[in-house]
């Protein structure tokens, strides 16, 4: 990872979850900065950098959320997934669900990783930790590729 | 439609020059109503080449009672064409045609996909080719020089498709509605799980943050709202996993029950140590089940024999008897036991007899094994007194097997 910010991206419906989510990554060593939208055309907006995005960074990470409005996470997961521009960001599913359907399809549509929210506070805080040291602190991406 | 083979005969409507072959000693000709009790009306396709044959079946079937409206057929082509195209109550096929055997519209209709009952009709047939039409799916047969016993044969056939239809229609009543209840259970736990996450973290950062910043009321309302979401969220996981069971078709396998408690002892070891538990166990026999399953239905029942444990250390006997074909398995233990009244209850999903300060639990745990244990065919009951232990049995019918069957001898 180079010395410059990192940056996340959040796709997440539950404000309450990007807020939680924010929070602890403030407090990681490693204090990406974290942008946030709410559904699924408003992430495929902020990637493709149109119109209010058109200034958007380009997420070292995103955090997916799979159930949401309009279009949902594994719409995105998809377009990004297929997209050789973007099928180099590692996108971690974070969702509610625990239902090996979600999981396995998820996973055939490239996911990097999928993680369910926990159901406690200690929990929550001690993953997004976890995911934020593992996914901006550990592992190598390979090198950002601007499109042209 | 070839009409020139494919025979069209109603009694009831006369349609002259239709090329239809027409039953020659027709009378009913008028259509008209007939009086109370009066003919049951019977839709059939008659496989059968011989004119004076036709009649003599369609007289049988008038004396006995019948108004029929039949189609008449003479080869297999024929055959599989009215018989897709039409709704015939039954198929009376003669079992000796020129070129076609009668036993060919039985391997049609099952070809086909459809459930006709079929009564062969034949002058001489003999018992093994008889044997053989009812071994092929034939409803029955019936001589030609006992066409008398046709009606019967016939009413018999179509009460038995009845009864087929209707049983078939229970079950799937029974498997959608199956289908609807664990539908609902999971969408319901996936739906419930994310605003309860919601309060539940929110109500524990609030905890945190502000803990004796506010008034001691306030930190114990927190607490209580805390509590009532995490207790919350184990109610609706508990919920998921009550409607997981049964929710994927259980594959039945020849299952050692030895491993299944070795198993089942394997994933409660820290209890089994601290508690000082001594299990008692017989050799248990191999039963068809699904086996993870079957553990968790001993993991529960064992769990249960140590945490409702007396002042003594645990003492669980393990035994497995073959009584009137069905396995009883019965684990004794001796715990604080249950009042006899209330030995029924304690199968309810989320029924207690505890407060969770005494025994914590949702009070899933039995709600399972009762599941399960009727999925595999099985009852599940128990025999206590309050103070003197509880025995938990449960049954597993004795498939045939052949393993099984070595077991028993």
């Amino acid at each position: 990872m180079s010395d410059s910010q990192a940056e996340v991206l959040m796709v997440d419906d539950s404000l309450a979850d990007i807020e939680l989510t924010s929070e602890v990554l403030g407090k990681t060593r490693w204090l990406p900065h974290l942008s946030s939208v709410n559904d699924g055309e408003e992430a495929i907006s902020f990637l493709r950098r149109r119109g209010k995005y058109a200034a958007a960074p380009r997420p070292d990470l995103i955090v997916l959320d799979l159930n949401m409005p309009r279009k949902d996470g594994r719409s995105v997961l998809t377009e990004i997934k297929t997209d050789p521009t973007l099928a180099w960001i590692p996108v971690v599913i974070f969702t509610t669900s625990h239902a090996n359907s979600d999981i396995n399809r998820s996973y055939e549509l490239g996911a990097n990783c999928y993680l369910r929210k926990p159901g406690n506070l200690a929990d929550f805080v001690a993953l997004v930790d976890l995911m934020a040291n593992f996914w901006l602190g550990f592992v190598s991406l390979p090198f950002q590729r601007e499109e042209h | 439609m070839n009409n020139s083979t494919a025979a069209t005969l109603k009694p009831q409507l006369y349609e002259p020059g239709d090329g239809a072959r027409r039953h020659p000693n027709d009378d009913n000709v008028a259509g008209s109503r007939p009086s109370l009790p009066g003919p049951t009306k019977l839709r059939a396709l008659v496989v059968e080449d011989s004119d004076a044959d036709l009649e003599f079946l369609v007289r049988a079937l008038r004396k006995g009672g019948f108004e029929p409206d039949i189609d008449v057929v003479q080869s297999a082509a024929d055959f599989a064409d009215r018989v897709c195209k039409n709704r015939y109550e039954i198929v009376l096929a003669d079992y000796g045609l020129p070129g076609w055997n009668g036993m060919e519209t039985l391997e049609i209709l099952r070809r086909e996909g459809l459930d006709i009952p079929v009564v062969m009709v034949s002058g001489s047939m003999g018992e093994i080719k008889a044997v053989e039409c009812i071994k092929q799916g034939a409803a029955d047969y019936v001589l030609k020089d006992h066409l008398t016993r046709l009606p019967h044969a016939v009413r018999r056939a179509v009460a038995d498709k009845q009864l087929r239809d209707e049983h078939r229609r229970s079950q799937e009543d029974l498997a959608r509605s199956n289908r609807d209840l664990e539908q609902f259970a999971y969408v319901a736990s996936h739906d419930l799980q994310e605003p309860l996450r919601m309060v539940a973290t929110y109500t524990q950062l609030l905890a945190e943050r502000y803990r004796g910043k506010l008034d001691e009321n306030a930190d114990k309302y927190i607490h209580y709202a805390v509590d009532g979401a995490l207790r919350m969220q184990t109610l609706v996981h508990d919920l998921l996993a009550f409607s997981r069971v049964g929710s994927k078709g259980t594959a039945l396998k020849l299952t050692d029950c030895n491993a299944v408690v070795e198993a089942a002892l394997k994933n409660l070891h820290v209890a089994v140590q601290e508690s000082g538990t001594q299990i008692i166990r017989s050799n248990l026999p191999s039963v068809l089940a699904d086996s993870s399953q079957l553990t968790q239905v001993f993991q529960n029942l064992l769990g249960n024999a140590i945490k409702f444990r007396g002042a003594a250390p645990p003492v669980i006997r393990i035994r497995g008897e073959l009584v009137a074909r069905e396995w009883v398995f019965s684990i004794a233990d001796n715990g604080i036991g249950i009042a006899p009244e209330q030995a029924d209850i304690i199968f309810v999903i989320f029924k207690r007899l505890h407060t969770r300060t005494e025994y914590p639990g949702s009070g899933i745990g039995l709600a399972i094994c009762k599941k399960i244990v009727e999925q595999h065919g099985g009852r599940i009951w128990v025999e206590s007194e309050a103070g003197l232990g509880s025995t938990f049995k449960f049954t597993i019918p004795a498939g045939g097997e052949p393993e099984e069957i070595d077991f028993l001898e």
